[in-house]
């Protein structure tokens, strides 16, 4: 029996989708973390508090900013790629050429695309997660000096493996709303290059707006059945 | 010139379908192309409009008519990328209008078709553009897929391209790589959308020779749309003028050229 999809080209579209889009979602966490370790710290001081920094800021990376900046990064990278790639595929009749062939473009195209969005996406929050962790200490310590380890331990210690795992596999959902909005709008632009650059950017908007509605669910949802 | 069934890939996968289609070119001379009635609207735009043809294994007939009267609308039907509003179209005998995508698919195994622009997958080299429709149709071995992909690549003259990129090389090279990419599967039904268009006319005759030469070696039923004239003459054994969504005349080039219509005499005099 066949798979029901491409290996090679899903192969190709992790590389693409996923190492392609490893350094600007590095880059992203550890600026947020960076900053918001930053922030919180001349907030925390303010009340005799900043002990509390670690774990305000792991707490607040792994729950939410680092899953959502990951789902937005790539919404913007991967969302415009896929609409202009294949949007810029249907006006070149490439897509009719692989029907013609007998082959199924929603399988070959689409398919693989979500499912690289899908699998990709908890992978790159770890690392923006990591990252923004990581660049937090970094600021915390040119503030007031602190070993990784002791920082990793207080970060931790009011948050759970569960408190990790729900929020990072939420981004499950970003990427099947990434993949399906590019495809979508992909595979059925008109009007030549015009049509693309239209493609491209409605696949941008839609599923970052997408993202963010979802986050907002998910949310409201994680808190009811795994809080 | 060899016979359609001594060029069936051993290896390729055939559905029911498929073998239904095999079958019935190899037991008889029911015609390989037959349309039906064929009408296609978009919105109020009429574009074809009862169109009937029929087209046997072997013959090359050429579609005539201005820009715009549904020629490559006509094509796309024919391979099943566009529905028609109503009418048949039968290949090797079997209707294929009402037929589910499966099915279709293993029909389409069985036909090669040149876009108008050669429409190459441009993320792909040329050997794995060709290699696209062998590597999911076929259990060749890696091997066996090599060497299929040199000598489909040998009989147009680009067996030192293997490596290139659509995009590094010319139009009428990637005519010629499509052209090779659309007889990779043996097919018994080839579509030509302007094979010769946007060439220059040395190429264009090259083009032509090579599409002659491939018939005679593959014995398929074509289809060529085009609006070189010249190039019709050349490669086709019939033409049939499309005009205002019907087919206006069928026949030799000659019989075109001593039409009394108003329209047909027109349309050769201005292109010959």
């Amino acid at each position: 029996m066949r798979r029901p999809f491409e290996g090679q080209e899903l192969l190709r579209q992790f590389d693409e989708i996923g190492s392609k889009s490893l350094p600007l979602v590095a880059l992203a966490g550890a600026a947020i973390g960076f900053v918001l370790s930053l922030e919180s710290r001349s907030s925390l001081v303010h009340f005799g508090a900043q002990s509390m920094l670690p774990a305000a800021l792991v707490y607040s990376i792994i729950h939410e900013t680092g899953p959502v900046v990951t789902g937005l990064v790539v919404s913007g990278r991967v969302g415009a790629g896929i609409g202009a790639e294949l949007g810029s595929m249907k006006v070149t009749e490439q897509i009719d050429a692989i029907e013609a062939s007998g082959v199924n473009p929603y399988k070959f195209l689409a398919f693989t695309r979500i499912l690289a969005c899908i699998l990709v996406l908890p992978l790159l929050t770890i690392a923006a997660d990591f990252c923004g962790v990581l660049t937090g200490w970094i600021a915390e310590t040119l503030a007031e000096p602190i070993s990784f380890h002791r920082f990793i331990s207080q970060g931790f210690s009011v948050s759970t493996f569960r408190d990790f795992l729900a929020p990072t596999f939420r981004t499950v959902v970003f990427g099947l709303i990434i993949g399906m909005i590019g495809c979508f709008q992909g595979m059925r632009t008109q009007g030549g290059t015009a049509g693309v650059g239209l493609s491209a950017t409605s696949s941008v908007v839609l599923s970052s707006l997408f993202v963010i509605l979802a986050d907002v669910i998910l949310v409201k949802i994680i808190l009811v059945f795994f809080s | 010139m060899m016979p359609a069934e001594q060029h069936v890939l051993p290896a390729v996968e055939e559905s029911a379908a498929s073998r239904e289609i095999i079958g019935a070119s190899e037991k008889s001379d029911a015609p390989a192309v037959v349309l039906r009635d064929l009408h296609k609207a978009f919105g109020s735009q009429i574009v074809l409009d009862g169109i009937e043809l029929t087209v046997k294994s072997g013959d090359t007939l050429a579609m005539l008519g201005r820009s715009g009267t549904g020629k490559s609308v006509l094509l796309k039907l024919i391979i099943g990328l566009q529905k028609p509003d109503s009418g048949s179209i039968r290949l090797h005998d079997q209707e294929i209008t009402r037929l589910d995508l499966e099915a279709l698919n293993a029909i389409r195994k069985k036909m090669g078709f040149l876009f108008q622009n050669a429409a190459l997958y441009d993320s792909l080299s040329v050997e794995q553009n060709i290699a696209f429709p062998l590597k999911r149709h076929t259990k060749m071995t890696d091997s066996e897929l090599g060497d299929r992909v040199k000598e489909l690549l040998s009989s147009v003259g680009m067996e030192s391209d293997l490596k290139k990129m659509p995009s590094d090389i010319s139009g009428g090279m990637q005519k010629r790589v499509g052209l090779a990419r659309a007889l990779a599967l043996e097919p018994g039904i080839l579509l030509l959308d302007e094979p010769t268009a946007g060439l220059d006319p040395i190429t264009s005759g090259e083009i032509d020779e090579l599409i002659l030469k491939l018939q005679e070696e593959h014995h398929m039923a074509s289809i060529v749309v085009t609006h070189d004239l010249q190039s019709a003459r050349t490669i086709a054994d019939r033409l049939a003028l499309l005009h205002e969504g019907s087919v206006i005349i069928e026949g030799s080039f000659e019989d075109l050229e001593k039409s009394d219509n108003e329209f047909v005499s027109n349309f050769m005099k201005r292109d010959s």
